[in-house]
């Protein structure tokens, strides 16, 4: 019987109440470890397709009589439209139509940030409308730019009140430590550029649309499409087949999707709107910097009393004010404990989420201080972590559905005891060190979402779920999932995804949810068309016959399964956890840092595909090395124009900068969630390595570095500072 | 815009295209205006003959001709990226213009022309400037970025074009409120061969942000013949930079005076290298 409950969801830290229809049918889990296909490595299903091109992505959609837009965009931080004149674009061949600000919500006359669209127009080419789009006269008058967001929190220029979450109290905490240490950190603004640039195509068929765009979230748009213009949802058909990464910028419709949908309605032909490389760099989100001015103390056991936080995100024009204080709050065992986060409000593009928004940046500064606590204390930086270690929620006291954090630490310590021989190696000039860094994320996923899977006269079985393959080998997984359930070979499933049209309502592919969201609802449906087959089966007499050989009497009939996904574990805390450890070698002349290896061992419940886990490990890592390293979106300091417009200037990690990764998965099934045990992995290998690298450079050099990017300047610097530590700390007479 | 094959080394006012690495971007982003380009593979010469290199030769194809002196090859191993060093050629490396953001970006700095003249502000000065220049800032703060060009003015390398002979460092000018010009390449003018001196033994070293397809931070070339070593940087200047006084001569801005460290670390290392043998 179907029942209606209410229950928490959790997307990426924020909370929610929803309703959700859940059938009474509790499956067993699997026992813990590999099965025939769930549990062992599977090359992607749809991995020849993509490498031979013959995958469609949004951006290789032609529709027949599709026109392309070209979108005037703010080239400054903050200005006013004072005039603007569309005539001229109109007037220029193959144009078909032009809007301004006042004629969508989408293109504002104030603008705010420089990337903020201002108008759009439409043609038959890409050069036609760009052509246009110059033609168009338009005067900015400039206004006054805040982009300091120490100012723009100075001035109560804030998104949002401040977020103040306290636990215990700590000036006591302080008052107990043997020993206090500070630091300032500061993080930097970073990008997704995603491979595929944000866009959409859209076509009306009569009162009905139909939007194909580069989404993590198929039901998010057609709920912002459909609510927004006022139709039924149900008129708004959303697709997205295969899409080019999305990081987390791609949770909404986007600037673009309206604009190509209001041009569509005034055209009557379909509209293709696509940002450039160079608008994917101003107008697609970022993760937004961060500076951090943090306190801890201990007692001379390396207890600790005290943990505190003052963190000002650099939000932007718009956006939320990302969870940075998580780490601080949610790692450690501890009494006293208070954080305060501002939102500075400032002329600069708008943040979206990013790949573990906040937690990334948190767990740089709380993890880089904990390790100069540790050196303080002279403690092993492993033994000051597990000493500290929570066994129940550190924020709130909840229980854990499931920690292996201590075994992640125990999998680490061979590699942490290789930092005697890397040290070692360490010559006049060059300085080699290992370093280590815990992470802590949530990525339970959560309700609601649904599956059918369908199994014909051959014994194929097809999973149908309307659900999107971000490029982390979802369609794999729940194929595999759905070939566990039935005993059928993993070749003889196909998933059929992507289409509001074409399956059940699925889950958004953010917060690391897409394989704990979707996994169990595709095991319940494949579950239930099994005990329909074996009811068959029973029928006939034939109750071990093979799946293949008792439908294969069905001709055109056919097996319907439906499965849903069902809530999360109530009072229950659902995280993810590991360790990743760091080896690198530091020359203090030049300031040049290599990253040799990373060990990353992490705790995600069951593994559906060890070969995806280990892909997505070693992506996250990469995008970690970039974050820590190299990436860093630049503005002018004087009036807040970007100069990081291009992938020559923004500085992506290459190939040679990858390290060798080991990467390791507790696999343990987290027996409270779902009836799959599995948690989501998107997100948690990039959390900790910044922080990793920070204490390698660190542990190879004694130089504390506090601003990512570590270039070569912030590496000179620290070294700068540590040598003249080291003179003034130095006994009298030496 | 019009495509054409050059059938001699008179262009007739076209705009010289060969690998196009840089000048497709820079007529993408509207700084480089052409109606004619002009596909000059044909005319350039390519290979290399004994110290006798083609402007046409690829950045590919000099690092690993074991004939090309180390601080050459290295230069060329180091730059861009494989998929670049495939078509772009040595010649249009030596010509190849500033990574200031302001000037990619079309700001109104003292080497663009505005519509009365040329701007009047080089916006690196106050502004972003960690990648920028620390000698010969004072005017335009640009810092040169080919790896190339340091290589061949510290081994001495002499350029022929349609119309002269000259030393590589002749080819460049620092920029004046006179004549905003980075090279001294007349209209017409097109660059044939380069010719290498004898050299004992030359390094180049270098440091970017990340381990490939970074323009230099810094580069050192070093180049010892009988017993003299020249040493010419990349990254620290408006022009590729001969060194004849000392590091402790530059004016830094205040956010890019790492580059001297880095600089003196890499001279060092690169001189020693040069000597040990």
């Amino acid at each position: 019987m179907a029942r209606l409950i209410r229950t928490e969801k959790e997307v990426e830290g924020r909370y929610e109440e929803v309703w959700l229809v859940v059938e009474e049918d509790a499956l067993e889990q699997w026992p813990a470890g590999p099965r025939e296909i769930v549990g062992r490595p599977a090359t992607r299903i749809d991995g020849l397709e993509r490498a031979r091109g013959e995958a469609v992505y949004t951006a290789d959609l032609k529709l027949p009589g599709m026109l392309h837009t070209a979108v005037l965009r703010s080239p400054y931080a903050h200005a006013r439209v004072a005039r603007i004149d569309l005539a001229p674009a109109l007037a220029l061949p193959g144009v078909h139509a032009a809007i301004g600000p006042g004629e969508l919500d989408v293109l504002v006359e104030e603008c705010g940030f420089q990337g903020v669209a201002v108008a759009a127009v439409c043609a038959d080419t890409y050069a036609q409308a760009r052509a246009a789009l110059a033609a168009i006269e338009v005067d900015f008058e400039q206004l006054e730019v805040l982009i300091d967001p120490d100012e723009a929190v100075a001035r109560g220029e804030l998104i949002g009140e401040p977020r103040v979450r306290e636990r215990g109290d700590l000036e006591r905490g302080l008052a107990e430590a043997d020993v206090v240490v500070t630091g300032e950190y500061r993080t930097q603004v970073v990008l997704h550029n995603s491979m595929e640039t944000h866009q959409a195509v859209v076509q009306w068929l009569g009162d009905s649309l139909e939007v194909y765009i580069s989404t993590q979230y198929i039901w998010g748009v057609r709920d912002e499409v459909s609510s927004s213009l006022g139709l039924p949802p149900d008129k708004v058909r959303v697709v997205c087949h295969y899409m080019g990464g999305g990081f987390g910028s791609k949770n909404e419709a986007g600037d673009f999707t309206f604009i190509a949908i209001e041009l569509a309605k005034r055209t009557h032909r379909p509209v293709r709107c696509a940002l450039t490389r160079r608008e994917e760099n101003l107008a697609s989100g970022n993760r937004n910097a961060t500076i951090q001015r943090l306190t801890i103390g201990a007692r001379a056991d390396g207890t600790l009393t005290a943990l505190g936080g003052d963190y000002v995100n650099a939000t932007g024009w718009g956006g939320w004010s990302s969870p940075v204080e998580g780490p601080m709050q949610m790692l450690y065992a501890c009494e006293n404990v208070k954080t305060t986060t501002w939102a500075a409000k400032i002329n600069q593009p708008p943040m979206k989420a990013f790949r573990a928004p906040g937690f990334v940046e948190g767990t740089f500064g709380l993890e880089s201080l904990l390790d100069v606590l540790a050196a303080k204390l002279d403690i092993d930086p492993l033994e000051l972590r597990r000493h500290n270690y929570a066994t129940n929620d550190a924020a709130d006291g909840r229980p854990y559905s499931s920690k292996n954090l201590l075994e992640c630490y125990r999998r680490a310590e061979p590699h942490w005891e290789r930092r005697h021989e890397v040290r070692a190696r360490s010559t006049e000039t060059v300085k080699r060190g290992v370093g280590m860094a815990s992470q802590i994320w949530y990525g339970g996923g959560g309700p609601p979402s649904y599956a059918w899977v369908r199994v014909g006269a051959d014994g194929r079985a097809t999973v149908v779920t309307a659900m999107q393959d971000i490029g982390t080998g979802t369609r794999t997984a729940m194929a595999q999932i759905a070939a566990e359930e039935l005993g059928i070979p993993l070749a003889h499933v196909t998933v059929s995804l992507g289409d509001s049209a074409r399956g059940p309502f699925a889950s958004i592919s953010a917060g690391s949810s897409t394989t704990p969201s979707m996994g169990p609802a595709v095991r319940a449906a494949a579950a239930d068309a099994r005990r329909q087959i074996e009811e068959i089966a029973e029928q006939r007499g034939t109750p071990d016959a093979p799946l293949g050989e008792i439908v294969g009497l069905l001709e055109d009939a056919q097996i319907l399964g439906k499965g849903g996904r069902g809530p999360n574990p109530t009072g229950m805390q659902v995280l993810t956890f590991g360790v990743q450890v760091a080896e690198v070698a530091v020359d203090v002349e030049t300031g040049e840092i290599w990253v040799d290896r990373i060990a990353a061992v992490h705790d995600v419940g069951r593994v559906i595909n060890p070969l995806g886990a280990s892909s997505q490990i070693e992506g996250g890592i990469i995008q970690g090395i970039g974050h820590t390293l190299s990436e860093h979106r630049l503005h002018d300091p004087r009036t807040g124009q970007i100069l990081t417009t291009s992938l020559d200037a923004y500085k992506l990690p290459t190939f040679a900068d990858v390290p060798e990764i080991v990467s390791e998965l507790i696999d343990e099934p987290d027996m409270q969630l779902t009836n799959l045990g599995s948690k989501g992995l998107g997100e948690p290998p990039i959390v900790p390595v910044a922080a990793a690298i920070s204490n390698a450079i660190r542990d190879a050099t004694g130089a504390e570095v506090h601003e990512l990017p570590i270039s070569r300047e912030e590496m000179l610097r620290a070294l700068r500072a540590a040598a003249l530590k080291e003179k003034v700390g130095a006994p009298a007479g030496i | 815009m019009e495509l054409r094959r050059a059938s001699s080394l008179e262009l007739d006012g076209g705009t010289p295209l060969h690998g196009g690495t840089e000048l497709v971007p820079l007529l993408r982003s509207g700084i480089v205006q052409a109606e004619t380009l002009v596909d000059i593979r044909g005319v350039v010469p390519r290979g290399i003959d004994g110290s006798t290199i083609g402007a046409g030769a690829t950045l590919a194809e000099l690092e690993c001709d074991p004939q090309i002196p180390d601080a050459l090859r290295e230069a060329c191993r180091l730059a861009a990226s494989p998929q670049l060093r495939n078509v772009g050629s040595l010649g249009g490396n030596l010509l190849q213009s500033t990574r200031c953001w302001y000037w990619r970006l079309k700001w109104p700095c003292r080497l663009h022309r505005t519509s009365d003249g040329f701007g009047e502000e080089c916006f690196a000065q106050e502004g972003e400037h960690r990648e920028h220049a620390i000698f010969e800032n004072g005017f335009c703060a640009s810092a040169h970025p080919s790896d190339v060009a340091a290589a061949l003015v510290a081994l001495g390398a002499t350029l022929r074009t349609n119309r002269r002979e000259l030393p590589v460092a002749d080819l460049y000018r620092l920029p004046s409120e006179d004549d905003r010009r980075t090279t001294t390449l007349e209209p017409g003018e097109l660059l044939l061969s380069v010719e290498l001196p004898q050299t004992d033994r030359s390094v180049y070293l270098k440091a970017m942000d990340r381990k490939s397809w970074g323009f230099p931070l810094v580069g050192v070339a070093a180049a010892r013949t009988e017993g003299e070593t020249r040493v010419a940087l990349a990254g620290v200047a408006p022009i590729p930079w001969l060194l004849e006084g000392s590091l402790d001569d530059a004016t830094p801005l205040p956010r890019n005076a790492y580059k001297v460290d880095v600089a003196r670390a890499l001279v060092k290392r690169a001189v020693s290298s040069l000597e040990a043998s």
